[in-house]
């Protein structure tokens, strides 16, 4: 089975369960990694989310070249890109934050950590920072609602956060 | 690892397994196999355990477990020592080397330990404290003990022996019967008969026919099902073979929506590890069935948690719901029998199997048999994932398991069932929780989410989100969804900005009523339930709106905040706190907010130590007086 | 089964709909197509069933005929519920169009688009999201220049790039529109591009 590497993207090949990855070293666990088999319509969606995740993106070609392999129509291949908030038709940045914004953590002040980030970086939720660092999102309930407010970037979990810890979080992930 | 082809064979591992651990030989159990437990830094704490403990020379004697979580959210890092249950709550990297050093001297570390708010209290063991001391755990038993990513774990537990009696010892109609008889009842919102949906299944013609296990959990507030799948996923996959068996399927779907990476994460290792073991795939057991499972991502849609949506989402089209004439038991996946149950309600299925469908019935309301996991947040004392069975009241679950409300203020509601449950306040607090009783309040179980309110929140602003949310995750198909939400979401944020206009309270009604029965799918039709609950038990809030007040100070736009200078000290803290400068003042001159520059953010309120600052609504405001002295008064 | 008080016989995998059609009986419908499979978005069908002393309102062009079914396609909750939903859908299928199809039944039902347009604001985009101009196109040209994007009320009907070259000017598409919107020289000029909808990079420095 694969893995790869949450942090590094770093992917290996495994019988294990794994905690640490075998090039950078981060103690953040690897993610199986299935590769769908091509011609499998079906898998459309699955398949744009590994695009996704590995390219940060889904330029127009990748679309194109997912409709050819997987032979489906162009048009129910944007129908999904456009659909699901996972995907994204413009270049995002090279770390996604998604602090959410679910009923706990919003009583719990997550709007004060929204504007903090979104004056820290100078974009608003949804955009992502000319020099493509960082993409700013909202996600509606991360399923962490004792300890909010939360936040993720990329696939890692901040959660208790204060506005004072802000900074020095984005800092670490330039 | 070679597949287990009998019962004896697996038996005999399950022996295996158990010969080779020591019950008395003591674990430690940090939760790293949760996002929650993650989240609050437990890998941290879990690294410096190990180091520690191997620079003690302690790891031979003592193991080092990683599980899932507890339920006790906002405790973690918890780190638990058995066989004792010594509980430690928000541990942190520098507590490690005396929490080991205590755990080798047999002594137990006093400041680690939960210390209860309302009395002040310390409790050592888990099962003591007032959080699990009402709870009834059947489901999440194990979460805490076991490492989900190792199938050992769960084998040494019983694991997967309710699987071995239904394949061996029953045949699939009578599986389907003994969970008829069980009165089980959809966890996921929907609170269907599970028998009867399977029942339907399996007689429905066609082949293949499917089985699914509904991971989507939208609904923000919940995360069992998240707990669930992290903690133990192997408890819903035995369910789910079961399940198969007694519907005649051979292919089953896992949804785990995309918001849970490491709920994926673990049910695959789960997946894997069982197909090693012969549990899942070709020939399980030996027994000549043959069943396996596939997992789908979903991609960030709230709404196609939707079972007919779900469906459509796993053949690859966009998860949009369909008309629901023909139920998906009949016509799912590719127009094929498909039964779909949530997490939970696969998780009681072994548990059924094994201790039959009256004990099942023991527990619960003859309504609703069984227990109920909920995600018990908001302002109450203990937050977290309580399991308890129907039938406990609304007051017991908030006031002995949550232990009442926060700060000793006042509980103005409880809202259940997410987006498309009510709002339920004080005067049926003494309600037993029962799908049926739910509903007729004007709310609905939903999946769990049960979110405490005091007097600080608006049940106008309530309504604001929830159709806020919905109105981004509505698919937008159909008219009245789609443009009924605009509606809603238009009149309710002016609402809350002070700028409701004569007969918006009709409007509203009005366009929730052909909502509620003119929409495509449960999410318009119940989309008005925020709505219509916080209106049919706060009308009163609704009508201040319109006259430009928010009665609980809630609403920036309709509350100001003003410094009462017969209470002002002059201590500066609050103007030296204001994010904005919007504070003018000196050491004992009262302080004044200058309500041009004021944001209303509260942290002035949230600051002064002398409750001198008021929030005020209407936003009318005294006109300011600077330079006056403070009176002095003793400190509180 | 029963429609309206008349006794009326439908056939096998008939829906409700097309039994009251072949019967005769006049419902409403936006989004129907008798060449399409039903849609189910307009939700106009709407009518009252009655079966086994439960009484229901449902889509009838999605609703399989029944035996014994009571149908009532005309009450005046009905024809309240229809007044709604096109005064709804006005908040996006606006500004008007003589002769529209659309627009005749939103005088026919006796409709006042501007009720709720004055409360909320639409955004007046010609297209009530019917579906059937891309649901035309996907079964005429077997992949589609036309498709849905987006969700909720950011759905909206958009062009392919790569399509409309693909694009024959068959009019199918303009015959259907019931707004009006696209004219017979085809879509290109009536919807914008799938690209448009693509959030762009903050032109903000940090």
């Amino acid at each position: 089975m694969q893995y790869r590497c949450v942090s590094c993207g770093n992917v290996w090949e495994g019988r294990e369960w794994r905690s640490a990855c075998p090039r950078c070293g981060e103690a953040v666990t690897g993610v199986p990694h299935p590769t769908p088999k091509p011609e499998d319509p079906e898998k459309l969606i699955q398949f744009l989310l590994s695009l996704q995740r590995e390219k940060g993106w889904l330029p127009r070609e990748v679309l194109q070249e997912t409709s050819r392999r997987l032979g489906v129509p162009l048009a129910r291949v944007y129908q999904v890109a456009t659909f699901y908030k996972a995907f994204s038709l413009a270049p995002r940045g090279r770390n996604v934050i998604r602090v959410c914004m679910g009923t706990s953590c919003q009583v719990r002040g997550s709007q004060m950590i929204l504007e903090r980030i979104s004056n820290l970086l100078g974009i608003s939720p949804g955009e992502t920072t000319p020099d493509l660092q960082f993409t700013l999102e909202t996600v509606n309930c991360l399923g962490c609602c004792a300890i909010g407010p939360v936040m993720m970037v990329n696939e890692k979990y901040f959660g208790n956060l204060d506005v004072s810890q802000v900074a020095k979080i984005l800092e670490a992930h330039r | 690892m070679a597949r287990l082809r009998s019962l004896e064979e697996l038996e005999r591992l399950r022996e295996e397994i158990l010969k080779g651990r020591d019950p008395s030989r003591p674990f430690i159990a940090v939760n790293t196999r949760s996002a929650c437990g993650l989240a609050a830094g437990s890998e941290e704490v879990a690294e410096g355990l190990r180091e520690e403990m191997e620079k003690r020379g302690v790891e031979g004697k003592v193991e080092l477990r990683r599980t899932g979580c507890n339920g006790f959210c906002q405790m973690e890092p918890v780190v638990t020592v058995y066989p004792s249950e010594v509980f430690y709550v928000n541990v942190k990297p520098e507590d490690v080397p005396e929490l080991v050093e205590g755990m080798e001297k047999g002594k137990v570390v006093e400041r680690l330990l939960f210390q209860d708010p309302l009395t002040g209290q310390r409790i050592e063991r888990a099962p003591d404290l007032p959080f699990y001391r009402h709870q009834r755990k059947i489901l999440l038993h194990l979460n805490g003990r076991i490492d989900p990513t190792r199938i050992e774990d769960y084998l040494a537990e019983g694991g997967y022996r309710a699987l071995a009696r239904a394949l061996f010892q029953m045949s699939p109609e009578q599986v389907l019967e003994e969970v008829k008889k069980s009165g089980l009842r959809g966890r996921g919102g929907g609170g269907f008969p599970t028998g009867r949906k399977w029942e339907t299944t399996r007689n429905a013609p066609g082949e293949p026919k499917y089985v699914i296990v509904n991971c989507d959990e939208g609904d923000p507030g919940a995360f069992m099902d998240r707990s669930l799948m992290e903690g133990n996923p192997h408890s819903v996959l035995e369910g789910l073979i079961i399940g198969a068996y007694a519907i005649g399927s051979h292919q089953g779907y896992i949804y785990v929506r995309e918001e849970y990476p490491l709920a994926v994460q673990n049910v695959s290792i789960a997946l894997e590890q069982a197909r090693e073991h012969g549990l899942l795939g070709e020939d399980i057991l030996g027994s000549g069935f043959d069943f396996d499972v596939e997992i789908h991502r979903g991609a960030g849609a709230f709404v196609s948690g939707e079972s007919s949506a779900l469906m459509t989402a796993i053949e690859g089209r966009v998860g949009e719901p369909r008309p629901k004439y023909i139920h998906t038991a009949v016509k799912g996946i590719h127009d094929k029998p498909s039964c779909l149950n949530n997490v939970e309600t696969w998780a009681n299925v072994p548990l059924i199997i094994l201790n039959g469908a009256e004990w099942f019935r023991s527990l619960g309301t003859p309504g609703s048999p069984g227990t109920k996991i909920f995600s018990l947040v908001g302002k109450v004392n203990y937050t977290g994932l309580v399991e308890v069975p129907m039938g406990m009241t609304l007051r017991d679950i908030i006031f002995k398991v949550g232990g009442g409300i926060r700060e000793g203020k006042r509980f103005k509601a409880v809202q259940t069932g997410g987006p498309s449950g009510g709002v339920i306040p004080e005067q049926h607090l003494d309600t037993p929780v029962d799908f049926d009783e739910l509903t007729r309040l004007g709310s609905m179980m939903g999946s769990g989410g049960m979110i405490v309110m005091d007097e600080d929140t608006c049940m106008v602003d309530v309504a604001r989100f929830y159709i806020h949310f919905l109105l981004e995750e509505s698919c937008g198909k159909c008219i009245p969804c789609r443009e009924g939400l605009r509606v809603l979401d238009r009149i309710l944020t002016d609402l809350c900005a002070g700028k409701g206009r004569e007969g918006d309270l009709r409007l509203l009604e009005e366009i929730t009523e052909v909502m509620s029965k003119a929409s495509l799918c449960a999410l318009g039709t119940t989309a008005v339930n925020p709505v219509l609950s916080t209106m049919r038990y706060f009308r009163s809030e609704y009508e201040a709106h319109l006259r430009g007040e928010c009665p609980a100070r809630v609403c920036k736009a309709l509350t100001a905040y003003h410094i009462n200078p017969d209470r002002c000290q002059g201590c500066l803290l609050c103007l030296r706190n204001c994010p904005s400068g919007a504070i003018r003042g000196e050491r004992e001159v009262v302080h004044v907010i200058e309500q041009e520059r004021c944001t209303r953010c509260g942290i002035c309120y949230a600051t002064c130590p002398f409750g001198a600052v008021e929030k005020l609504s209407p936003p009318v405001v005294p006109e300011a007086r600077y330079g006056v002295r403070v009176k002095k008064e003793g400190r509180k | 089964m029963e429609i309206d008080g008349r006794v009326v016989r439908a056939r096998e995998g008939e829906t409700v709909l097309q039994a009251a059609r072949r019967a005769g009986v006049e419902i409403p419908t936006l989004c129907y197509d008798e060449e399409l499979e039903p849609y189910g978005a307009c939700r106009i069908c709407m009518v009252e069933v009655e079966r086994g002393g439960r009484t229901r309102t449902v889509a009838s062009c999605c609703y399989p005929a029944e035996e014994g079914l009571k149908v009532r396609t005309d009450t005046p909750e009905l024809r309240s519920l229809r007044k709604t939903l096109l005064e709804l859908a006005s908040l996006t299928g606006g500004p008007e169009k003589e002769g529209s199809r659309f627009w005749r039944m939103v005088r026919e039902y006796g409709a006042d688009p501007s009720r709720l347009l004055s409360r909320v604001g639409g955004r007046e985009g010609e297209c009530i999201l019917c579906g059937l101009c891309v649901r035309t196109c996907a079964s005429v040209t077997q992949d589609g220049v036309l498709a849905f994007a987006g969700r909720g009320v950011e759905r909206s009907v958009a062009l392919f790039p790569e399509k409309t070259e693909y694009c024959r000017v068959c009019g199918h598409c303009s015959k259907v529109c019931p707004t009006g919107k696209i004219p017979p020289e085809g879509p290109a000029g009536a919807f914008p591009s799938v690209y448009e909808r693509a959030k762009p990079l903050s032109k903000s420095s940090i």
